[in-house]
């Protein structure tokens, strides 16, 4: 397991070593210094001149890159020119919320996709299943930004009674108590994330079922209940884990589209405005924290694995 | 944002900010004739090219109350300083937050007009003497919020914290281009405490200086801010090694956004508001009324209240719940806009102080490309070929307004010069294919116009167009909504006329970057026109940095040695009129091709008047005066 574990690590660190340098390479490439997107069409030479100066543009790009990474390691993700904030003060002040927004929606779709799976894979093809599925369909085809002006129509401005944009406090805590204002984009973001888990946790319930082991359980006279509790609904939450494990990044990521269509400040839409911006220290943190996070889901499910299947072992 | 840039002011860049540049109105609207087809109420506002209307105002009802004002996506303050730099030159930065307790010397927009509204402004017209190289600035009495009165060591601190930043670094101050302001003062007195004469080592047009440089200009406490530490005592800022000491302590303070509210430094006043709470993460700020404001103001005078929005989604949802007091109208949700009255707003619009073109690319030598474009028929064509109406018609929603140079013929300006209030190249792909023909060309209707006739008599193609050149090449554009539609447009039409234009499609940021002759000579065969969306005129609206021989703002590299004797001239010669004769001749000269404008739409709810015209009125320009609003009973 050390050695396992060990071997990880160290391959992480070179994935991200490789995405940090591929990633401030694409942005060199594209736009060897972002002077003129940041001050603007007319300003003049001598101004940009020094603008690129001032940020250590006017170095070589491998100069630049190793002057990054310094700070990097000594815990400094830059200071961003367009919001005039050290990007760590603008993560440590989006973290939470994002976290809290992706996370709640995922922990819920989770509780509800599971049962709601099991339960339209053990009554296949009944009424039940086929009206789950046609919504689930739906739900799964509808670009969350639609779902949620749909969600805001109906609850904050036909019938006012939630509000149509998510709290605005920083402090975590408000934000968690104001369902008001959080219940639509929560809704919004578990809603569509249920249909796609409800189908993956239907699909694999409807695999275990077929295997020999239940119908084993079965011929031995195991009441139905505690074949689909012990034997079925371990077995079929496998792939799941595999899933949530990829979905960990997201808590990161945050939620672009809902972030942006709940008025709610989160990383995803810190990326979107940097990306605009040219702001590149967040663009480099943005990434190398996501890219963080990948390896670290992957981690957690592989580990995750072991522990619901006994069967796999790390090595 | 979405068809252009980062909004931004002055003399500076910008190209229009495209999450708040809005388009269209009602279908009973049409572009210039909206506000005749517009049923006006009894002592409602309107005016040419306007829509919707500014209802009469009033009775106050004498109740102090709070203002909500929506801020556009990425719109959010991040500068304090009354002194931005060129990274932080936005509207958002300066109009709706720095002047609200920091307003400029000589205060611009009046309303929807592009001049400088004397009433706003702190000091007394400038007098010129010494072949305007000598200006004398007389404050007003106004006085600080702490007491003092603004004086004329105030304005001297002021000019000298602009020489010490921009001696740090040229990007320190948005308005700054070498060779001009401050780089030409040489010395200052004070005769008194409300006089101060700067002595300038070249002349300079004084309408230009008034309006551009010192129309950008706010001033800065000399008794609170001269210090280098924030516990430090006053210095000497006269001595420069002290004023980059001053000046590199209150950029430091300005760059901590999260103390805004908190620093003293920034409490002290002389504009109708105050800064009393900010929020860093959001950008949402509140500001509480200056009750020593000596400025025109409503009384009582309310609280303005910044509230940032995600999107224009946000926005919109948020005007349609009644929750923002003054919100604009996105660009797509124009054709709702008849809902508003029902909702309870108020709306009115109409373009900013700008241009929309589409650039030539003179250095293209693609197909010979930059011989074609350096003829002024083969420009004039292609003006033919624009269909301003039918854009605004059908890409606009009719929420729009033609123009026809670099000034555009909407809003009322008084530097609008007589041949861009009507259009010289009306829209008609015939008299597009006769300039052609007439020109050495055989125009293939449909087809590809190729030179019939090389050489540079009357009647040639011209100089560097050799037999059979095909009228063929490229566009990139912006892929921002209208942008799409009006390029295509562009592009059916001149195929009727047998030119053949390759659309593409990029972003703002790329193409600015890339397609640029000044920032990007490696690509300068790549493109032969590009729309990107457009440029915010200064209040004096010189195209000084733009059209001139090696402006820092030339994409297309045009140059014309009558352009650059004119725009000298708007710079540094006597005539005040001198920008209205350059502005006449880039009208018929067409170093781009002009596009029609957008209106820029504010709603506000019918319970809220403002004690100006002008208060409402200069919303339309992303000013905001809200010492003026009041709740009427």
């Amino acid at each position: 397991m050390t050695a396992y574990l060990l071997r990880r690590v160290g391959t992480s660190i070179i994935v991200l070593i490789g995405i940090s340098i591929f990633v401030f390479l694409l942005l060199h490439a594209i736009y060897p210094s972002p002077a003129r997107d940041v001050l603007g069409l007319k300003a003049n030479n001598a101004q940009i001149a020094a603008w690129n100066q001032q940020h250590g543009f006017d170095r070589p790009v491998i100069e630049q890159y190793l002057t990054y990474m310094n700070q990097l390691l000594h815990g400094n993700l830059g200071y961003s020119y367009a919001d005039n904030q050290t990007v760590g003060s603008l993560f440590a002040e989006r973290l939470a919320r994002s976290i809290y927004l992706s996370g709640m929606s995922l922990l819920l779709a989770i509780l509800i996709a599971l049962p709601l799976g099991i339960y339209q894979a053990v009554k296949r093809n009944s009424l039940g299943d086929n009206v789950l599925t046609s919504a689930a369909f739906i739900l799964y085809s509808m670009p969350s930004f639609f779902l949620g002006i749909i969600l805001i129509q109906i609850f904050a401005i036909s019938f006012p009674i939630l509000n149509f944009e998510a709290s605005q406090s920083t402090n975590i805590w408000v934000v968690v108590g104001d369902w008001h204002s959080m219940l639509l984009p929560i809704l919004t973001l578990t809603l569509i994330t249920v249909a796609a888990f409800s189908r993956y946790m239907r699909s694999s319930s409807i695999d275990v079922l077929a295997q020999d082991y239940i119908k084993v359980a079965r011929a031995k006279g195991l009441p139905e209940r505690l074949v689909l509790t012990r034997h079925m609904v371990r077995n079929a939450s496998l792939p799941m884990i595999t899933l949530v494990g990829l979905f960990l990044p997201a808590l990161l990521a945050g939620n672009l589209i809902v972030e942006s269509l709940f008025n709610y400040q989160g990383l995803g839409l810190l990326f979107y405005d940097s990306l605009g911006k040219a702001d590149y220290p967040v663009l480099l943190a943005y990434t190398l924290i996501g890219a963080f996070f990948v390896v670290l889901g992957n981690l957690v499910a592989d580990f995750a694995l072991t522990i619901a299947d006994p069967r796999i072992r790390l090595a | 944002m979405s068809r252009f840039g980062t909004m931004r002011i002055g003399g500076l860049a910008l190209a229009v900010a495209s999450l708040t540049a809005l388009a269209a109105c009602s279908s009973s609207s049409s572009s210039s004739s909206s506000s005749s087809t517009t049923t006006t109420t009894p002592g409602a506002i309107t005016q040419p090219g306007s829509v919707g209307e500014i209802p009469a105002a009033g009775t106050p009802s004498g109740t102090a109350s709070t203002f909500t004002y929506a801020l556009a996506p990425g719109a959010v303050p991040n500068w304090i300083l009354p002194m931005p730099t060129s990274a932080t030159n936005s509207v958002y930065n300066v109009f709706n937050f720095e002047w609200q307790m920091w307003p400029p010397m000589y205060y611009a927009p009046s309303g929807s007009t592009p001049t400088i509204d004397p009433t706003l402004s702190v000091a007394n017209p400038p007098t010129w003497s010494n072949g305007d190289k000598t200006m004398t600035i007389t404050l007003k009495p106004w006085k600080w919020n702490t007491g003092q009165t603004i004086s004329s060591q105030d304005v001297a601190f002021t000019f000298d914290m602009i020489k010490a930043g921009v001696k740090a670094s040229p990007a320190n101050w948005s308005a700054y281009v070498p060779g001009y302001f401050p780089d030409i003062l040489s010395s200052m007195s004070e005769p008194n405490a409300s006089t101060i004469v700067v002595n300038l080592s070249k002349a300079v047009n004084p309408t230009w200086m008034e309006y551009d440089i010192l129309g950008s200009v706010p001033i800065m406490p000399s008794f609170a801010w001269a210090k280098d530490s924030a516990s430090g005592s006053t210095l000497d800022f006269t001595n420069p090694a002290n004023a980059a000491k001053i000046f590199a302590f209150l950029t430091a303070a300005s760059k901590s956004v999260s103390t805004y509210a908190t620093n003293p430094l920034w409490q002290t006043v002389y504009g109708p508001y105050k800064l009393s709470a900010f929020n860093d993460t959001t950008g949402a700020f509140t500001m509480v009324p200056n009750t020593t404001y000596s400025g025109p103001h409503a009384n009582p005078m309310s609280t303005y209240v910044g509230v940032p929005f995600t999107s224009n989604a946000a926005e919109w949802n948020a005007v349609k719940t009644g929750s923002v007091d003054f919100g604009y109208v996105p660009q797509e949700d124009v054709p709702q806009i008849s809902q508003l009255k029902g909702l309870g707003y108020n709306y009115y619009g109409l373009p900013d102080f700008g241009n929309y073109f589409v650039a030539y690319n003179f250095k293209d030598k693609t197909g010979n490309f930059n011989a074609v474009a350096s003829q002024l028929y083969f420009r004039q064509a292609m003006q033919h070929l624009e269909d301003q109406a039918g854009q605004i018609k059908a890409y606009f929603n009719g929420a729009g307004d033609p123009a026809y140079g670099p000034i555009p013929a909407f809003p009322k300006s008084p530097f609008l010069p007589a041949n861009a209030a009507t259009n010289p190249y009306p829209f008609s792909v015939q008299s597009a294919m006769t300039v052609l023909k007439n020109n050495g060309w055989n125009v293939v209707p449909n087809g590809t116009d190729t030179c019939a006739k090389p050489g540079t008599a009357t009647g040639d193609c011209g100089a560097g167009i050799p037999a059979g050149t095909k009228l063929a090449f490229n566009l990139i554009y912006n892929t921002t909504p209208p942008i799409p539609g009006q390029v295509e447009d562009l592009a059916s039409n001149a195929k009727a006329a047998g030119i053949e234009i390759a659309l593409s499609g990029s972003n703002f940021n790329f193409m600015i970057q890339n397609y640029n002759d000044a920032a990007s000579t490696a690509n300068e065969n790549k493109w032969a026109m590009e729309d990107f969306g457009g440029e915010t005129n200064s209040t004096y609206p010189t195209q000084f940095g733009v059209y001139n021989t090696g402006g820092s703002g030339q994409i297309g590299a045009y140059s014309n040695p009558t352009a650059d004797s004119l725009i000298n001239t708007s710079v540094t010669g006597a005539n005040p009129n001198a920008v209205t004769s350059e502005a006449s001749f880039f009208t018929t000269n067409l170093p781009v091709l002009w596009q029609p404008e957008l209106d820029y739409i504010w709603a506000w709810k019918t319970t809220i008047s403002s004690s100006e015209p002008a208060g409402i009125e200069n919303l339309t320009q992303y000013d905001n005066t809200p010492q003026y609003w009041y709740l009427h009973k």
